[in-house]
């Protein structure tokens, strides 16, 4: 190659390497953007557990893979989420002032919450729900701060993220964030009841249902257009189910039987809620008898869509495809036949 | 006594003979069963409380009181059907994680839990809806903590 082409590749990546360092600059709300407001401690704690927030960064009872947890006030993470992008450690976030965020101001935390910018213009995953949490208005994160800062303070410092190449790019997050983070707050629906758009805040903002029931395209994006109609567990097996009023999600349901369900865990057949979902439901549980018919309002409003994910057909007993139950021929041909829908309880 | 000691080693060698005779049919219907005593008796019985306390159904103390005695009848039963080799993965339709087995008393303890809160729940319809309702929602509690420690879902 001619000397030329030489200094031409090199102008090219040097612009290129320009152009992603501007795409990816990290966006932060200034100071001034904060209203005055007064914390209220109450709310905070509601919004704790509307945000679920204990479900991932409470420490996990022994593994890191447990659901369950030790205490949900002692925040000092180390629960690791498995992902087609890698291992997520999730990082501590109670008030202890060198692993934890003790030394964050509440704009940092509004930063992180409605940005994805942690303090200093770190980006930061979005397996932290950011793409969610940007919906919450500046009082209930405000709030929230407050009320995260009574918390005790637990010394634990967490591992650092295992992640594929490219994931592994931190930078690269800002442009992640260009498609799918502006940092905006939810706006009421002008034509929808003040019951539905209190289920779209809670659901869409701090309660980040979307994240898991919702399936994403390769960059980790959801998919607007199915939104809701379930998507394949992001930490491996099984799959999270559509919780959209079609007949492959809630279309028996009525709103009472799922607020019922954020209420008790129990289904209308009298199932169990189980997984991640039993931590999500005891949180649900904490809030108001009105939130949670809000919720199931606005779930029943929601366009009916056909599962994200396709199912295993039921009943038929040919149609066999589930990786983990039909591996092992135990002469067990007879039970199958007898119990054609593999559902119900144990 | 000679003809004593025949029949007691004649006996060991049948009851050895039976035990090794738990082949993976026993296994299977041990799983059926189990299944089925879930599946059949108190999944039924549960939705129809559920739906009196949330008021899909009229509440009726008796039929409550009926379905509640049926669930009660089921714990000291169906944890006789967990023999060794019917865990989740080693055998078809088994959602039974591996920890029933290592430990196994406290499984039993939420057994008994269950046989008692539903038992309680039954009384309990003979009192009235709002009576009930607390009962029965102690007794969802064992359901829920049972299957969160010992379950793996199906699909």
């Amino acid at each position: 190659m001619s000397r030329a082409w030489w200094w031409a590749l090199l102008v090219l990546g040097i612009a290129g390497a320009i152009v992603f360092y501007l795409l990816t600059m990290p966006k932060t709300v200034p100071a001034s953007e904060l209203p005055s407001h007064t914390p209220d401690l109450a709310n905070g704690e509601y919004m704790f557990a509307a945000g679920g927030c204990a479900e991932c960064h409470a420490e996990p009872l022994a593994k890191c893979k447990d659901v369950k947890i030790k205490d949900e006030l002692s925040l000092g993470g180390g629960r690791c989420l498995r992902t087609d992008f890698g291992v997520f450690h999730v990082p501590n976030i109670s008030p202890d002032k060198e692993t934890g965020i003790g030394n964050w101001s509440t704009l940092d935390f509004v930063n992180a919450m409605k940005h994805g910018v942690g303090p200093g213009g770190v980006h930061l995953y979005p397996a932290f729900p950011y793409a969610s949490y940007q919906h919450m208005t500046y009082e209930d994160l405000i709030d929230l701060k407050a009320y995260l800062d009574t918390l005790p303070a637990v010394k634990h410092k967490t591992e650092p993220h295992q992640l594929t190449f490219p994931y592994n790019i931190r930078r690269a997050v800002g442009l992640w964030q260009l498609l799918y983070v502006d940092g905006k707050t939810f706006e009421p629906d002008p034509k929808a009841s003040s019951e539905i758009n209190r289920g779209d805040y809670l659901v869409n903002g701090p309660g980040h249902c979307g994240e898991c029931h919702s399936s994403r395209n390769f960059l980790g994006g959801i998919l607007k257009s199915q939104a809701f109609a379930g998507a394949r567990n992001p930490e491996g097996k099984g799959k999270v189910p559509n919780i959209t009023p079609h007949q492959d999600g809630l279309a028996d349901w009525s709103a009472e039987d799922i607020a019922y369900l954020l209420e008790t865990g129990n289904t209308p057949d009298f199932d169990v809620v189980g997984g991640l979902m039993a931590r999500v439901q005891e949180n649900m549980a904490k809030l108001k008898p009105e939130d949670r018919a809000a919720i199931a309002a606005y779930l029943k409003a929601l366009p009916p869509l056909p599962d994200a994910v396709p199912r295993k057909k039921k009943g038929a007993g040919k149609e066999e495809g589930d990786e983990e139950e039909n591996t092992e021929e135990s002469g067990g041909e007879a039970s199958d036949a007898a119990s054609p829908s593999p559902d119900g309880s144990e | 006594m000679q003809k004593f000691i025949v029949v007691v080693c004649a006996l060991l060698v049948i009851a050895i003979g039976a035990s090794a005779a738990i082949s993976a049919e026993d296994l299977a219907a041990a799983v059926k069963e189990r299944r089925d005593l879930m599946k059949k008796t108190v999944a039924p019985a549960a939705k129809l409380g559920g739906q009196m306390i949330k008021g899909v159904v009229p509440f009726d103390g008796a039929k409550a009181a009926k379905a509640m005695n049926d669930i009660s009848s089921v714990p000291d039963k169906y944890v006789t059907l967990f023999p060794k080799g019917t865990e989740h993965g080693a055998i078809a339709d088994s959602e039974a994680l591996p920890k029933v087995w290592e430990d196994f008393d406290n499984f039993k303890a939420l057994a008994t839990k269950l046989k008692d809160t539903s038992a309680k729940a039954a009384g309990a319809a003979e009192q009235g809806k709002g009576t009930f309702t607390a009962a029965f929602n102690d007794m969802t509690k064992v359901c829920k903590q049972c299957h969160e420690s010992y379950r793996e879902k199906l699909e």
